[in-house]
């Protein structure tokens, strides 16, 4: 398949240098620690930043050092959403989002797009409010919205729930998911074309299919993000590491009396997770599952107070440091070697995948 | 020669010719000298403010000696060089008469430029402070949502920095005001046709009107505080916005 971005781009800035050649598909993720160069490489990518190279989106070049191209970022049609927003503080929210888009002919200022994103987003009670009266998760939404309303090609987004509680930054990735899909809908595409920077690899996973792990301006890894993020070689940091699998689902129904509510996973298996009333059967969710929380069993598990046991089999055995991550379709269970041996687990072996209902964490809904 | 320029009308407040009669003529003309010079250096000032808040400007150091020079030169030495080169043999001054028959030596045009020129640095210095405090991030935003670097400049920045902008110029009016030392070398001191308050009290003193040169001190004292205090209400509120 063509890369939808291609980016070849050198930077060197004080005593810092970034040099990141990558050609990536419609949704990637740049990961990395702070201070590895990833809002400076959004900012090249955006042409705020001169970098020498190249950066082409959808076909389009839009820099070339060698050819004398560099387009400013105003002709560049990407949606740079920086860290906190960046509202123009003197403006309404509504003059905040009519900023970027296109001019329209006659007096009208109705528009499908408009209308579905500020549903989407829940930006109706905000129109009137200045951005200094807005909390910081409805900051974020309203960029991402300015953003989108310019129609770009592909859409910059720096550390998108950097600085959020766990229920902001929750909420504020579903609303990403959820524009892309009611965009994506209408355009009859898969959604906007993103590329986030962020040091969170939930995160990544949620939001992208391809991970670029970026280190000291350099690219460590890139590929396909599960791949990249369960290489053994990363999840052996820190002696041990540590693995959160995520799984998209959807909401079936709310249990109250069992303190539970049933999600089915994109594979199609029944999970019950913690109660969850803010949100509505059909919701789309995004759930983390620790590493150290799924539980391996070579037989069906009886008389356990966990409320999910799921069948596979091992596809692979992931021996890092001390530890061994075992994986099980896309699922990563973190094992002890005398546990894997114990229970003569090798690639094949049918198993029972086990968590608590507790174990599940939502991270996107 | 600059001298008898000195001399002149004596005739106290209602010696004045042209359309100005007496202290409110003086004042009415001394204002207008200070607006029309505030007039002339806010556009090209806005420019040079905007240039010196840009992080990557280049020749940075050099551009800002060069904008703070009217302030730390003696007034007159700026005067001598506007003169010199706005007279009538001047590099400017002579096109500048030869072609549009404009003329800036000993007029009012003369007091205008004087004043501004002072001024300038005055303006610069506030306004750009207060483009520096604009977040960069906004204007950036503002190019990727399709703005050029002028009109994010004008629909951004500007409108951030209003206070300090409006400051600076209500400061370098208030200097404009008060300009004597150059002015006096680009226009002379000419009753009803350059004669600023500046100039009517230094005039008064040298011939020892001394209640008169005291009616015109308070006078312009009046107006400097006048215009210095709305200056301080402006950064003072500016102040407030950003600690909120």
């Amino acid at each position: 398949m063509h890369p939808y971005i291609e980016i070849d781009l050198t930077l060197a800035q004080g005593g810092f240098a970034l040099a990141v050649a990558v050609r990536l598909g419609e949704t990637a993720a740049v990961l990395g620690p702070s201070g590895a160069g990833k809002t400076s490489l959004l900012e090249a990518i955006a042409g705020l930043r001169r970098a020498r190279g190249r950066v082409v989106v959808a076909g389009e070049v839009l820099q070339d050092s060698a050819a004398g191209i560099f387009l400013p970022p105003e002709r560049r049609h990407l949606g740079y959403v920086p860290q906190d927003g960046a509202l123009f503080p003197h403006l309404s929210v509504r003059k905040n989002l009519d900023f970027g888009r296109p001019p329209r002919g006659g007096p009208s200022r109705r528009d499908e797009g408009f209308d579905a994103l500020a549903a989407a987003l829940d930006l109706a009670p905000l129109l009137e409010r200045y951005p200094r009266h807005l909390s910081g998760g409805e900051r974020r939404r309203v960029a991402l919205a300015r953003a989108l309303l310019a129609r770009p090609r592909l859409l910059l987004l720096d550390e998108p729930t950097a600085g959020l509680d766990p229920l902001r930054a929750r909420k504020a990735l579903a609303g990403i998911l959820k524009v892309r899909e009611t965009l994506g809908a209408g355009s009859g595409g898969s959604g906007v074309p993103l590329l986030v920077v962020t040091h969170d690899q939930r995160e990544a996973l949620a939001l992208a299919s391809e991970v670029v792990l970026l280190t000291a301006g350099r690219v460590a890894a890139v590929g396909p993000a599960r791949e990249v993020l369960r290489a053994p070689e990363r999840l052996g940091l820190d002696g041990g590491g540590r693995w959160e699998n995520v799984a998209a689902a959807r909401l079936v129904r709310h249990v109250p009396a069992g303190g539970t509510s049933e999600v089915h996973l994109e594979g199609g298996e029944a999970v019950t997770i913690p109660y969850t009333p803010d949100l509505e059967p059909g919701a789309r969710l995004f759930l983390t599952l620790d590493a150290e929380d799924l539980l391996l069993a070579t037989v069906p598990p009886q008389g356990l107070s966990a409320r999910n046991a799921v069948a596979g089999r091992v596809d692979e055995l992931i021996a890092a440091g001390t530890s061994v991550y075992v994986r099980v379709g896309p699922w990563l269970a973190h094992l002890t070697p005398a546990a894997v041996a114990e229970l003569e687990l090798r690639t094949g072996t049918p198993v029972w995948l086990v968590a608590k209902t507790h174990s599940w964490r939502v991270v996107a809904g | 020669m600059l001298s008898a320029l000195l001399t002149g009308d004596f005739g106290g407040f209602g010696g004045y010719g042209g359309g100005m009669d007496g202290l409110g003529g003086l004042v009415l003309f001394t204002i207008a000298v200070a607006a029309g010079a505030t007039a002339l250096l806010v556009p090209p000032g806005l420019v040079v403010a905007g240039a010196l808040s840009r992080p990557g400007f280049r020749l940075r150091t050099l551009a800002e000696t060069l904008v703070s020079l009217p302030l730390v030169l003696p007034p007159t030495a700026v005067g001598l060089a506007l003169l010199l080169l706005f007279g009538r043999t001047g590099p400017l001054g002579r096109p500048l008469w030869e072609y549009f028959g404009f003329e800036v030596a000993f007029t009012w045009k003369g007091v205008v430029l004087a004043s501004a020129v002072v001024a300038f640095p005055l303006f610069v210095r506030s306004a750009r402070s207060s483009l520096e405090e604009v977040d960069p991030r906004l204007p950036a935003v503002a190019r990727t949502l399709g703005r050029g670097p002028l009109r994010a400049f004008l629909e951004v920045e500007l409108p951030l920095a209003w206070r300090g902008v409006t400051a600076g110029a209500v400061l370098a009016f208030a200097r404009a005001l008060g300009e004597f030392g150059a002015t006096i070398l680009v226009a002379g001191n000419i009753p009803g046709r350059t004669q600023t308050l500046a100039l009517a009290l230094f005039q008064r003193v040298q011939v020892g009107r001394d209640r008169e040169a005291l009616t015109l001190a308070a006078v312009s004292a009046l107006l400097a505080t006048v215009a210095v205090a709305l200056s301080e209400l402006l950064v003072r509120r500016r102040d407030r916005t950003l600690s909120r």
